[in-house]
């Protein structure tokens, strides 16, 4: 795993620029807003998603042909990509947190219990992007990934619409329902939240394992 | 060192059905025409395509069950793929270093420098010919025990294909175990760089000879109608109809010398066998 981590390292250098980039963005977006939950999302999920282009990197002019060739297995190729996608998208969360306590600091208006809930939503949302993104890329690839991806949102938003309308029909009041349901605390929220979102790329990382299984290079 | 029995892998009209044999201590080549089946002999026993019938058996094991350790003693040289084209030279020598324990660095790099490969430049930018000596280097440095190259030689001229069967036959000099098996449609670098060869037509393996064997043996008889209808036939492996009359494919070209002084004998080279293998009739 240790050479295809490296590998991955080395092709971030392909997209330096935009990775600079997008680091003094959030860098701005920590000077200039103070909503903390997007000065650290913005960062952490844009440069988390790299991992999504190593792959497209890796099946660039048939590559993927001679990488399995390699001494690697397909399931170490998986893993490879989860951890990659965690190390990168974790270094991004901790550093923009970091930019944005540094910044509410410095600006007086950094309160700490708001950026742990800033930086407590946004940690599973990374997560849980890593876990939708990856196996869809790793079985449609670039072009039929993104296709493929604006079908599944298509979906959702439709099942949501759905869901809303027989909830109408039935007289349900889902606002008044979620108004009564008990408030726990911000702590075992953001706590399982984060444990969902495991949860999820434990999934994800068993549905992309069963798809590089079966694909035939 | 490699066994391959009764491969069968089919692709619409297409079966491979293969048979073959890498002894340790041999280049074996496998001489084919584009599209005869020569990659997806390479691809099934890297296990990247799932083969419909057969075994292919590597360092005595079955392909599936070789592990990452057995694995790293291969090394490997695709025709159509390699390295990510946005890595440099400067990229993949911490990774072949991780990925194989007896990566040989030094060797790597100084025959990188030897060949002139750019260390810092991208792999997409590089030529053909620099593209296929960083994937042989590669493959070579990686103190492997079995080097699987197919078409390593495409689209190179003649100095860089000299250059890459050299790299190959020091390869072969520094452990008398190793073994390797290569294919290329030029069969001019098969003949000086191999110890024996298959060839391949339409998925089947149509001769499996010792080069030596090939090159002394074989011959090619130019006979007329009427040479050819006193000729004995038991040593013709394949006849073809020509302008003047037949031309005749043997792997006993000495009897035919000394039992008829009068015909015309040609020695058999690759190109021309296969070519009477593929086109010839059977007698």
């Amino acid at each position: 795993m240790k050479g295809l981590l490296i590998k991955d390292f080395r092709l971030m250098k392909v997209q330096r620029s935009f990775l600079i980039l997008m680091f003094a963005v959030g860098v701005g977006l920590a000077l200039f807003t103070e909503d903390g939950t997007y000065a650290i999302g913005f960062p952490t999920f844009v440069i988390s998603m790299f991992t999504v282009s190593t792959i497209s990197y890796d099946e660039f002019d048939n590559g993927n042909v001679f990488l399995f060739s390699l001494p690697i297995t397909r399931n170490g190729y998986v893993a490879e990509k989860y951890c990659f996608g965690i190390l990168l998208g974790g270094a991004a969360w901790l550093l923009s947190s970091a930019i944005v306590l540094i910044a509410g600091i410095a600006r007086g208006t950094g309160a700490l219990t708001e950026l742990c809930f800033a930086a407590g939503v946004d940690l599973p949302v990374m997560l849980i992007l890593l876990a939708v993104l990856l196996p869809v890329q790793l079985k449609f690839g670039g072009e039929k990934g993104r296709v493929a991806l604006l079908i599944a949102l298509a979906c959702i938003i439709l099942i949501g619409s759905a869901g809303i309308k027989i909830a109408d029909m039935l007289h349900m009041d889902i606002a008044a329902l979620l108004d009564g349901m008990p408030v726990p605390s911000l702590g075992a929220v953001l706590a399982a939240a984060i444990v969902i979102a495991l949860l999820l790329l434990a999934v994800s990382m068993g549905i992309s394992t069963s798809v590089m299984k079966r694909k035939q290079l | 060192m490699l066994e391959i029995s009764g491969l069968t892998k089919r692709y619409g009209d297409f079966t491979l059905d293969c048979t073959m044999h890498i002894e340790p201590g041999r280049i074996t080549g496998l001489v084919g025409q584009n599209g005869a089946g020569k990659s997806t002999v390479f691809k099934s026993i890297l296990g990247l395509i799932r083969t419909d019938g057969g075994s292919i058996r590597i360092f005595g094991k079955e392909q599936g069950e070789l592990t990452i350790s057995d694995r790293q003693k291969i090394g490997v040289v695709l025709a159509d793929s390699g390295f990510s084209g946005y890595l440099t030279v400067s990229d993949i020598i911490p990774v072949l270093g991780n990925l194989y324990p007896d990566f040989d660095r030094q060797y790597f790099e100084n025959q990188a420098k030897r060949f002139e490969l750019p260390f810092r430049k991208k792999i997409k930018d590089f030529s053909t010919g620099m593209k296929a000596k960083l994937k042989v280097l590669a493959a070579a440095s990686a103190n492997a025990k079995l080097l699987l190259l197919d078409e390593p030689t495409v689209g190179l001229d003649v100095i860089a294909r000299d250059e890459l069967l050299e790299m190959l036959r020091e390869f072969m000099e520094k452990d008398e175990e190793r073994s390797i098996l290569i294919s290329s449609h030029i069969s001019g670098d098969l003949e000086s760089l191999c110890d024996d060869l298959y060839m391949i037509h339409a998925g089947h393996i149509v001769l499996h000879e010792d080069t030596d064997v090939l090159l002394s043996d074989y011959g090619l008889l130019k006979v007329d109608e009427k040479q050819y209808a006193g000729l004995d036939r038991q040593y013709l492996l394949r006849v073809r109809r020509e302008p003047y009359g037949y031309s005749c494919l043997t792997n006993q070209k000495r009897y035919y010398m000394e039992n008829y002084p009068g015909i015309a004998i040609e020695n058999g080279s690759i190109d021309e066998t296969v070519t009477m293998m593929v086109r010839g009739k059977e007698v």
